[in-house]
């Protein structure tokens, strides 16, 4: 009778549970879909259609509210790349807030997470995506002309690498304070991956633009230790400190030329399925376990040289600031083993309550048990799912330069070289030098 | 029944966590409502109050009034927002203004941006209007005084994020468009301290 009661409670725990975690599962797999569409289209230049793949998912709901910040992030670059800068600004204003919101994290989110996948907790950003958005919704208003909002958006993103860095120095001085035996040398690691050259550079050109000197001087100091920092991670050599000196001189440029290269790293989904043997006297107590992990992989650019040719006449060669793809997957590999961990505990676990309950449920009825078995497989494939998620439409590489044109309209054409010298795309503005212009920009991107 | 209350317990839990809720409640507008630690309409009032008061009672205007037998005339400049957030200054420009004009004490003008505005339709008025209501040009009420200024903030927060503390100072001058000279200077203050709590349910 006890027993009978006992088998009973498992359904009713059981199936309502299973139940929400097969369809916390499925969600995920919608997500990746929509990611990857979103992904193709706009490294293909075609951002209508993923603005319109955008406006399609947001009606579907299939960025659900865990996944805001992802949905504005990717819609801050889609128009950003589109032209739509005001629209670029509101998603990418939307994506700060929901980060800052984050902060707060979610207990329930939690437990459903332990319970099914990391899918199922809110995508709160990575620091570095935190700061590239302030970057990008600067060069927004400085497109729209808005000086002052450009370097609000410098302050905030000074100000973001500024408190990265403390935490950074802080968690290593709080270590080496501690560590009264002096067993070894604490430093703030050796790369500071947070410290962003592009942000830098951006930074120190606005506000010498706008005539804060100081502020520009110490971001082209910090610009310095970036460079030098990331050389280690780095595929294509790191342009000399000395020579972007020029960006400290406002009066000898007015035209800011940039061009995104290549893509954001790809995460894959990688499977690792395994029979766990065991016996209990006659009774065979092997058991399944599925575990899926992340898997990081780099997205090559064909893309060796950008280059800008001005009227026909003059090339100017832009420099590579910084590999942002590959910061990205840097950061990623700091937290790899904490993804899989925590993924190799959900899995063990979940494979474990399963096999009790399939076990316990066998004693009442031998067919049943079995039956719970498989239903604790199906379970565990459906459940176990590695969180791909992440900026798609972020651009892989940052190259840029400053140049001084003269007044009036000039022709400058972007131009993607390849390893053999190729020319593999081109990209014309007509640009209008004027008296009052600060600086004027020119954007282009090439995703392969 | 225990077993299925737990479950349903549960499952209600897991989805209150995940979903949003919206309550909309009207109030007051002086209400004090801090709910990110933002620049908000509280801090733009508190400016408001501070700089329509000090501007009204300092002893410019009686000198000014004194010395020309008319009120005078002010103008409101550019107030650069050097901050780290998005601040729209003419939230408490625009109360100054309303409070110059009620008060019978200073005149105000338009704004160089609602000039342009102006300017346009009398132009078109030259051409379009009837004779007897189209108003002349050359006619603008000369600005005696311009209000300029600055918002600057400066943050801190701790290394776990938790406790954010900022502080904004807003400046404005009052200075003579004639002789540079500024005859009313005055700054506000504002300090918040942001608490974030480290977990939700």
């Amino acid at each position: 009778m006890a027993a009978n009661k006992y088998s009973l409670t498992i359904y009713r725990i059981f199936f309502p549970l299973a139940l929400l975690l097969l369809l916390t599962g499925c969600h995920s797999y919608v997500l990746d879909d929509a990611q990857y569409d979103l992904r193709n289209s706009f490294a293909a230049g075609n951002f209508e259609k993923s603005e319109h793949l955008l406006n399609r998912f947001e009606e579907k709901n299939i960025y659900r509210s865990k996944d805001a910040v992802l949905k504005n992030l990717e819609g801050g670059m889609i128009h950003h790349f589109a032209g739509s800068y005001d629209t670029s600004n509101t998603y990418f204003h939307s994506a700060e807030q929901k980060i800052d919101e984050a902060y707060t994290k979610s207990i329930s989110r939690g437990l459903a997470a332990l319970l099914a996948n990391d899918n199922t907790l809110v995508y709160d950003g990575e620091p570095y995506e935190d700061v590239y958005l302030n970057a990008f919704k600067s060069l927004n208003y400085v497109h729209l002309h808005n000086w002052e909002a450009a370097l609000v958006e410098t302050r905030r993103m000074a100000y973001k690498m500024e408190q990265l860095d403390i935490r950074i120095k802080g968690i290593a001085e709080a270590f080496a304070k501690k560590d009264t035996a002096e067993a070894r040398e604490w430093k703030s690691g050796e790369v500071n991956l947070q410290n962003s050259a592009f942000s830098h550079y951006l930074s120190a050109i606005l506000y010498a633009k706008s005539g804060h000197v100081d502020d520009a001087r110490i971001e082209y100091e910090k610009l310095g230790t970036a460079l030098e920092e990331q050389k280690r991670l780095r595929r294509y050599p790191v342009p000399r400190h000395s020579g972007l000196k020029e960006i400290l001189y406002p009066n000898r440029y007015n035209v800011l030329l940039s061009g995104f290269t290549g893509q954001s790293p790809v995460k894959e989904q990688e499977d690792i399925r395994i029979w766990l043997n065991g016996y209990d006297g006659d009774e065979d107590e092997s058991f399944y376990v599925k575990f899926s992990l992340p898997k990081l992989t780099l997205v090559e650019t064909r893309v060796q040289n950008v280059r800008a040719v001005i009227n026909d006449e003059k090339v100017v060669p832009l420099k590579l600031i910084e590999e942002m793809d590959v910061v990205s997957a840097e950061v990623y590999s700091a937290k790899q083993p904490i993804i899989y961990t925590r993924a190799m505990l959900r899995a063990t676990a979940k494979a474990t309550g399963s096999h009790l309950i399939a076990n316990a449920v066998r004693k009442e009825n031998k067919g049943l048990g079995a039956l719970f078995d498989i239903l604790g497989i199906i379970g565990q494939e459906t459940t176990e799912k590695a969180d791909l998620r992440s900026w798609q439409t972020l651009p892989g590489q940052a190259w840029m330069n400053v140049v001084d044109l003269p007044l009036g309209t000039h022709e400058i054409r972007m131009e993607y070289v390849a390893a053999n010298g190729d020319v593999l795309y081109t990209d014309i503005f007509d640009v209008i030098i004027a008296e009052d212009i600060h600086l004027e920009l020119v954007e282009s991107i090439y995703s392969y | 029944m225990k077993y299925a209350l737990l479950t349903t317990l549960l499952i209600g839990f897991l989805f209150t966590g995940c979903r949003p809720s919206n309550k909309v409640t009207r109030m007051d507008p002086s209400q004090t409502t801090d709910l990110s630690g933002r620049w908000n309409d509280t801090d733009a009032r508190l400016v408001s109050e501070e700089m329509i008061h000090d501007a009204l009672t300092k002893p410019w205007l009686n000198r000014f009034n004194r010395n020309h037998q008319k009120p005078p005339t002010v103008i409101v400049g550019h107030v650069r927002n050097e901050s780290m957030e998005h601040i729209d200054t003419e939230v408490f420009t625009k109360e100054m203004e309303r409070a110059f004009v009620n008060s019978g004490s200073v005149n105000v003008v338009a704004s160089s941006e609602e000039r342009a505005q102006i300017r346009q339709e009398r132009r078109e008025q030259q051409e379009y209007a009837s004779y007897e209501t189209t108003k002349a040009m050359a006619k603008e009420m000369g600005a005696d005084f311009m209000i300029i200024g600055n918002i600057s903030s400066i943050v801190d927060e701790t290394v776990d994020r938790r406790t954010v503390a900022v502080f904004y100072t807003i400046n404005l001058e009052l200075v003579n468009v004639e002789t540079n000279q500024k005859v009313w200077i005055n700054n506000k203050k504002i300090k918040k301290l942001i608490e974030r709590k480290n977990y939700r349910g």
